[in-house]
C-alpha cells in the first residue's frame, strides 16, 4: 500500500494544474472570510457621543451572558430559604405581528417570574432559580446555561403556584406545589456561593424575535420590547426588601415612561414585580467560525480538485496503465482517495488556521466585543474544516470514478454539499426543510464549524444561516463521512467489476 | 480547384518546442505522397496547420490554392484522417458520420456508400463506438476522410491497427485514388506499406523538409532497394543490414 | 449555419445522453418545487407567501442540469479530441457556437417550460387546500414568473457554453458556473453593508435574474423583475462573446 500511496502522489503532485487546483481552494476559503471581518463596523454611542461598546457581562464559565431583571431581594446568610405563592404572571408584548401596529397584552414563552438566590447583584454573578415561563411551565435554571423542566402550565388567582428555593451549604434546591403543602423538588444545583447571597423575588421578559426575510436574500431578527408583571404573596421572609434592576442600561421605552416602570409595587404582603430582559447565554457579537466563511467557497474548488485526477484517468484510458501497474483496482482507488483527502485536509487546516485567528483579531479592532471559544473549540472547528475538505473531496472523487464523467460528478457533488447549505442560508426555503436538508445532505457536516451552544431556554433565531446547524458538530461530520465511505465503497465495487 | 497541398514556410511554435521551422512542400496530384520523418519531426503539426486547426506563427498552407477555412464545403474537397480514437464513445460509428454528412449538406446514403467502401457495412457501423476496435475506428476515420469525395486526402498514420487484409485494402485505395488524379498525402512510419504505392517522398525532420524527390529518383539513384534503407540513409541514420 | 445546425442536431439526437439530462432538469424542477409547496403554511392565518416563486424554486436546482448539458456539448467534444474533426469539417468555428448555442437554447427553453409547467400544475393542486388560490396563467405577474423562469434556464445553459468554450476542461468549467451561480448568493450575504449587498445582488446571475420569479414585494426588490433576467442574459452574452473569440484565436 505504501508503494501505491507514493505512485498515486506522485501522479497527482506532477500535474501542476491539479496542486494549483487545490491551493486555489485554500486561498478562496480566506479571502471572504478576511473581506468579511475587515468590512465589518461596530461601534456604540451614547446620544451623540461615540463611546467603547460595552463588554457584556460573563458568568460563573466565562462564556458572555446576558443577566437582566428586576430583582426584589435581601441578604440570606448561611442555610435557609424562601417561599412564595405566585398569583399572577402578566406581561405586554411591543407590537408583534403580522401588523407590529399594537402593544398587546401577553406573555413571550420565555417571561420568567420566580425567586432566586444570587451572589449578589452585580450581572453575570453566580445564582440559581425556580421559576415560572410565559409557555414553559415551571423550571429550575442556574448559571445561565442550566435548565430544568419542572411541571408545565400557567398560574391564574384560581390555580396558583407555590415556589419554594432553599440553600444548604451549597446545594440549593428548588421546589414547586399547587396548594403549599405537598411540595415536588424540580432540580438542584451545586454552586460556589460565599457564606452571604442575596435572596428574593425577581421577573423579567426577554425581547419578541420576528424574523423576516431580506430582499437580498438573508433573514433579519428584530427583538421587541416585553415586559412581564408578576404578583407574589404567602413570602415565607420577613424583614426589609430592596428592588434592584440588575443589568439595566440607560434609556427607556415610552411603555415604560409613562404605563408601567419596571420595578417593585408592594401592598401589605402583595409583592407586585415587574420586569424586562432575559437570565441567558449571550448570542450577540462575531464568533469563532465567521472568519469561515468562505469554506463553502473552498469546497467548490475542492469539488473541482478532486474530479480532475479520476476524470483524467478515464478520458484518455489512463486507467488502463494504472490498472495494469496495479491490478488489485479496489486498492488503486483507494490510494487515490487517500492522496487527495490528506492534499484537502491539509488545504483546509492551512486555510482554516490563518483565516480564523485572523477574522477574529480583524473584527475586534473593528469594535466588536467577541463570543469566547474555549481553545478545544477552536482546534476542533479548525482541524475540522479540514476534515470536511477532506471528506467532500472523497466523496467528489467516488463520484467521478462512479459516473466517469467530470462535469457529472462535479454537478453531482456541488449539488449535494454546496447547493443544500446555499439553499439554508438563503432563498425562501422554509426554516424546517433549511434543518432538514442540512441533516440529511453531505453538506451536515458543515456543522463542525459551529462554535457556540444552542440552547433551548433562549429564544434566539437559530437557523444555518445564523451559524446554528440542526446536528451537533461531530454528527454532522459523521453524516459526511457516512457519504464519503458509501460513494468509495460503491466506486471501489464499481471499479472492481467493470472493464478497465 | 486544383487538386495540391501547398505547405509554404510554415513556423510553429508550443512554449519552448519549436514544433515547425519553415516547413515547405507541394504535393501534387495523381501520386501518392508519403510523409515521414522520426517521432516529433511535425507531420502531424503540419497537417494540423492544413486543416486550419491550428495557426501558424508564420508562414501558408493552402488546399487546391485556397487556405482550408475559406472552403465552404471543406470535407468535399479535402479528407482527412488526424486521430482516429477521437469519438464520442456512446455514439454509433453510422451516427458519428451522418452528423459529419450533415456538416457538408450531405445525406444518409452517401454515409452507407463510404461504410461499405471501409468495410463497415452490416451490423458494426449501428454499434457504439466506444466499443470498436483499433482497426474498426481506424476503417471509420477513413470512411470520414472519404465521405465528401474530396479531391485532397490527407491521411496522418493510417496504416495503424488494420490486418493484413486491411492494408492490403487501403494500399490499393491510396493507389486507386491517386489514379483518379487525386492529391495524397500520406505520414506513416510504416515505409515498407508505402513502398509500392508512394510515388512521391517528403522527409520533415525537426520541423523542416530536409528531402522531397521522387521514389523513382530516389530507389535508382543508388543500390538501395527498399524505401525503408533509402529513409534511413537521407536521415542520417544506420540501417541494420 | 444551416449546415452547422443540422450536424450539430444530429450529434445531439444520436448519442444517449440529452435527454436523460432534459428529464432530470423537468424531474428534479417539479419534485422540489410540489415538496416546497406541500409545506406551505398561512402565518397568522395570513396567507401572504409567494406561492409562485416557491412552487418554481426547483430552478435553482434543476438548473444544475442545464448547466450539465451545456459543458457536455463542448468539453465533451474537447475529452475526446473530437473538436478537431468539427472544427476540420466545419472551418467557420464561431458558426459552429453559434449553432451549439441556438440547439442548446432550443433544448433548455422546451425542457424548461415542461419543467415549469409541471412545477405549476403541481402546487395548483396543492395550494387551494392550503388557503392559496392555484397559479393562474391569466394573472399577469405569474405569467411572467413562469416564461421568465424558463427563459432564466436557457440563459443559464448560454452562460454555462461559453464559460466551458473558454475553460475546456469539464470539471473546471461545472465548478466555475456552479459557482458564480451558487455561491454568488453567499456572497452578497458576506457583505456587511447593505449598500453594497444591493449592488453585488443585482451582478449576480441567480439572485438577479430569479428576481424575474417574484410576483408579491416587487417594491422591495434591488431590480425590477425583467431588468433582473437582463443581468443573467449580460453574463451570457460576455461568456459566449469571450468563448467565440477563444474559439477563433486558439488552436483546435
Ligand atoms: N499541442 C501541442 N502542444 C505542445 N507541443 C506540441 C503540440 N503538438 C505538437 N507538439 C510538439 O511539436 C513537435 C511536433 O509534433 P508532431 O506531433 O507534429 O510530430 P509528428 O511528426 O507527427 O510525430 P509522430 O511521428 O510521433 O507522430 C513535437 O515536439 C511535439 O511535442
Ligand atoms: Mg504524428
Amino acid at each position: 500500500m505504501a508503494e501505491l500511496l507514493r505512485a498515486e502522489w506522485t501522479k497527482f503532485r506532477t500535474v501542476r494544474g491539479w496542486v494549483l487546483t487545490v491551493v486555489a481552494a485554500a486561498l478562496v476559503t480566506v479571502v471572504p472570510g478576511l473581506l468579511f471581518a475587515a468590512g465589518s463596523h461596530s461601534s456604540c454611542s451614547v446620544g451623540p457621543i461615540e463611546v467603547p461598546c460595552p463588554t457584556p457581562p460573563v458568568g460563573p464559565d466565562g462564556g458572555a451572558v446576558e443577566d437582566r431583571f428586576s430583582f426584589v431581594h435581601q441578604a440570606l446568610t448561611g442555610d435557609g430559604g424562601l417561599t412564595v405563592r405566585l398569583t399572577s404572571m402578566t406581561g405586554i408584548i411591543t407590537y408583534p405581528p403580522p401588523d407590529h401596529d399594537k402593544i398587546v397584552p401577553g406573555l413571550v414563552p420565555w417571561a420568567k417570574a420566580g425567586i432566586m438566590v444570587k451572589d449578589g447583584t452585580r450581572p453575570g454573578a453566580s445564582y440559581a432559580a425556580v421559576l415560572l415561563t410565559g409557555g414553559h411551565g415551571v423550571r429550575m435554571q442556574y448559571d445561565f446555561t442550566h435548565d430544568t423542566a419542572g411541571r408545565p402550565g400557567g398560574v391564574s388567582r384560581r390555580s396558583p403556584r407555590w415556589l419554594r428555593l432553599t440553600r444548604s451549604g451549597d446545594r440549593l434546591t428548588g421546589y414547586e406545589s399547587a396548594d403549599g403543602r405537598r411540595w415536588t423538588e424540580v432540580g438542584t444545583a451545586r454552586l460556589d456561593l460565599p457564606d452571604t447571597v442575596q435572596i428574593g423575588m425577581f421577573a423579567n421578559s426577554p425581547g419578541d424575535l420576528t424574523v423576516k426575510q431580506s430582499e437580498t436574500g438573508g433573514s433579519i431578527g428584530q427583538k421587541r420590547f416585553t415586559q412581564t408583571t408578576a404578583v407574589f404573596d404567602q413570602v415565607s421572609r420577613q424583614g426589609t426588601w430592596s428592588g434592584t434592576e440588575v443589568g439595566d442600561g440607560p434609556g427607556e421605552t415610552d411603555w415604560e415612561r409613562y404605563h408601567r416602570a419596571n420595578g417593585l409595587v408592594r401592598s401589605g404582603g402583595t409583592f407586585t414585580v415587574t420586569g424586562t430582559g432575559d437570565i441567558a447565554p449571550s448570542r450577540d457579537g462575531p464568533v469563532f467560525e465567521d472568519g469561515l466563511r468562505g469554506v463553502p467557497f473552498g469546497l467548490v474548488v475542492v469539488v473541482v480538485a478532486a474530479v480532475l485526477p479520476i476524470a483524467a484517468e478515464y478520458r484518455r484510458g489512463l486507467i488502463r496503465t494504472t490498472v495494469l501497474a496495479v491490478p488489485r483496482r479496489g486498492r488503486a482507488l483507494a490510494a487515490k482517495a487517500a492522496v487527495i483527502g490528506a492534499v484537502t485536509f491539509a488545504a483546509g487546516l492551512a486555510a482554516a488556521a490563518v483565516t480564523a485567528p485572523l477574522g477574529m483579531s480583524l473584527l475586534r479592532a473593528n469594535g466588536f466585543v467577541l463570543l469566547p471559544a474555549p481553545l478545544l473549540t477552536q482546534v476542533r472547528v479548525i482541524a475540522g474544516v479540514g476534515a470536511v475538505f477532506a471528506l467532500v473531496a472523497v466523496f467528489a472523487l467516488a463520484l467521478g470514478a462512479l459516473f466517469r464523467r467530470a462535469a457529472g460528478a462535479v454537478v453531482a457533488a456541488v449539488a449535494l454539499v454546496v447547493l443544500p447549505y446555499m439553499l439554508a442560508v438563503f432563498s425562501p426555503v422554509p426554516d424546517e426543510v433549511s434543518r432538514w436538508l442540512l441533516r440529511l445532505t453531505p453538506a451536515a457536516g458543515l456543522a463542525i464549524q459551529q462554535s457556540v451552544q444552542e440552547y433551548p431556554q433562549v429564544l434566539s433565531h437559530y437557523t444555518p444561516g445564523a451559524g446554528y446547524y440542526p446536528l451537533p458538530p461531530w454528527a454532522g461530520l459523521a453524516v459526511t463521512a457516512g457519504y464519503a465511505g458509501l460513494a468509495l465503497a460503491l466506486a471501489i465495487r464499481a471499479v472492481r467489476r467493470r472493464d478497465a | 480547384m486544383r487538386a495540391t497541398i501547398e505547405v509554404i514556410g510554415l513556423r510553429k511554435r508550443f512554449g519552448p518546442t519549436l514544433a515547425l521551422d519553415g516547413m515547405s512542400f507541394t504535393v501534387e496530384p495523381g501520386r501518392v505522397t508519403a510523409f515521414v520523418g522520426p517521432n516529433g519531426a511535425g507531420k502531424s503539426t503540419t497537417m494540423r496547420v492544413v486543416l486550419g486547426l491550428d495557426a501558424a506563427d508564420e508562414g501558408r498552407a493552402l488546399v487546391g490554392g485556397r487556405p482550408y477555412r475559406t472552403l465552404r464545403h471543406p470535407l468535399r474537397h479535402v479528407g482527412a484522417l488526424l486521430d482516429a480514437a477521437a469519438l464520442q464513445p456512446g455514439r454509433t460509428g453510422r451516427d458519428h458520420l451522418l452528423w459529419l454528412a450533415h456538416s457538408q449538406g450531405l445525406g444518409a446514403a452517401r454515409v452507407d456508400q463510404v461504410l461499405d467502401l471501409a468495410g463497415l457495412g452490416g451490423g458494426v457501423a449501428r454499434r457504439r463506438a466506444g466499443g470498436y476496435s483499433l482497426g474498426m475506428r481506424q476503417r471509420l476515420g477513413l470512411a470520414a476522410a472519404l465521405l465528401g469525395d474530396p479531391a485532397v486526402l490527407m491521411l496522418d498514420e493510417p496504416f495503424n491497427g488494420l490486418d493484413p487484409e486491411g492494408i492490403g485494402w487501403l494500399r490499393e485505395l491510396l493507389a486507386g485514388l491517386a489514379a483518379e488524379g487525386r492529391a495524397v498525402l500520406v505520414s506513416s512510419h510504416l515505409l515498407s506499406e508505402l513502398q509500392h504505392v508512394a510515388g512521391h517522398l517528403v522527409v520533415a525532420e525537426r520541423g523542416r523538409v530536409v528531402a522531397d524527390t521522387s521514389v523513382a529518383a530516389l530507389l535508382a539513384a543508388g543500390d538501395r532497394v527498399t524505401l525503408e534503407e533509402a529513409y534511413l540513409r537521407l536521415t542520417g541514420r544506420r540501417g541494420d543490414g | 449555419m444551416r449546415r452547422e445546425l443540422h450536424a450539430e442536431w444530429t450529434k445531439l439526437r444520436t448519442e444517449p445522453g440529452a435527454g436523460r439530462l432534459l428529464l432530470g432538469l423537468v424531474t428534479l424542477t417539479a419534485v422540489t418545487g410540489v415538496a416546497l409547496t406541500a409545506g406551505v403554511t398561512c402565518p397568522w392565518d395570513r396567507c401572504t407567501q409567494d406561492t409562485v416563486k416557491l412552487g418554481l424554486t426547483g430552478v435553482q436546482l434543476g438548473q444544475a442540469f442545464a448547466v450539465m448539458l451545456a459543458v457536455r456539448m463542448i468539453s465533451g467534444e474537447y475529452g475526446t479530441g473530437l473538436i478537431r474533426l468539427t472544427l476540420a469539417a466545419m472551418p467557420r468555428r464561431t458558426t459552429v457556437l453559434a449553432a451549439k448555442a441556438t440547439l442548446l437554447t432550443g433544448l433548455t427553453l422546451a425542457g424548461g417550460a415542461v419543467a415549469v409547467a409541471a412545477s405549476l400544475l403541481g402546487a395548483g393542486l396543492l395550494l387551494p387546500a392550503r388557503g392559496y388560490p392555484p397559479p393562474s396563467p391569466a394573472d399577469g405577474p405569474t405569467l411572467r414568473a413562469a416564461l421568465g423562469s424558463v427563459l432564466y434556464l436557457a440563459l443559464i445553459a448560454l452562460i454555462s457554453l461559453g464559460l466551458a468554450t473558454v475553460l475546456r476542461e469539464p470539471a473546471a468549467a461545472a465548478g466555475t458556473v456552479l459557482g458564480l451561480l451558487y455561491l454568488f448568493p453567499l456572497a452578497v450575504l458576506l457583505l456587511p453593508d447593505p449598500d453594497w449587498q444591493r449592488l453585488l445582488w443585482r451582478l449576480s446571475p441567480m439572485n438577479a435574474g430569479l428576481a424575474v420569479q417574484a410576483t408579491t414585494g416587487l417594491d422591495d426588490l434591488p431590480l425590477d423583475p425583467w431588468t433582473g433576467l437582463a443581468v443573467p442574459a449580460a453574463w451570457a452574452a460576455a461568456a459566449l462573446l469571450a468563448g467565440g473569440l477563444a474559439l477563433r484565436r486558439r488552436d483546435a
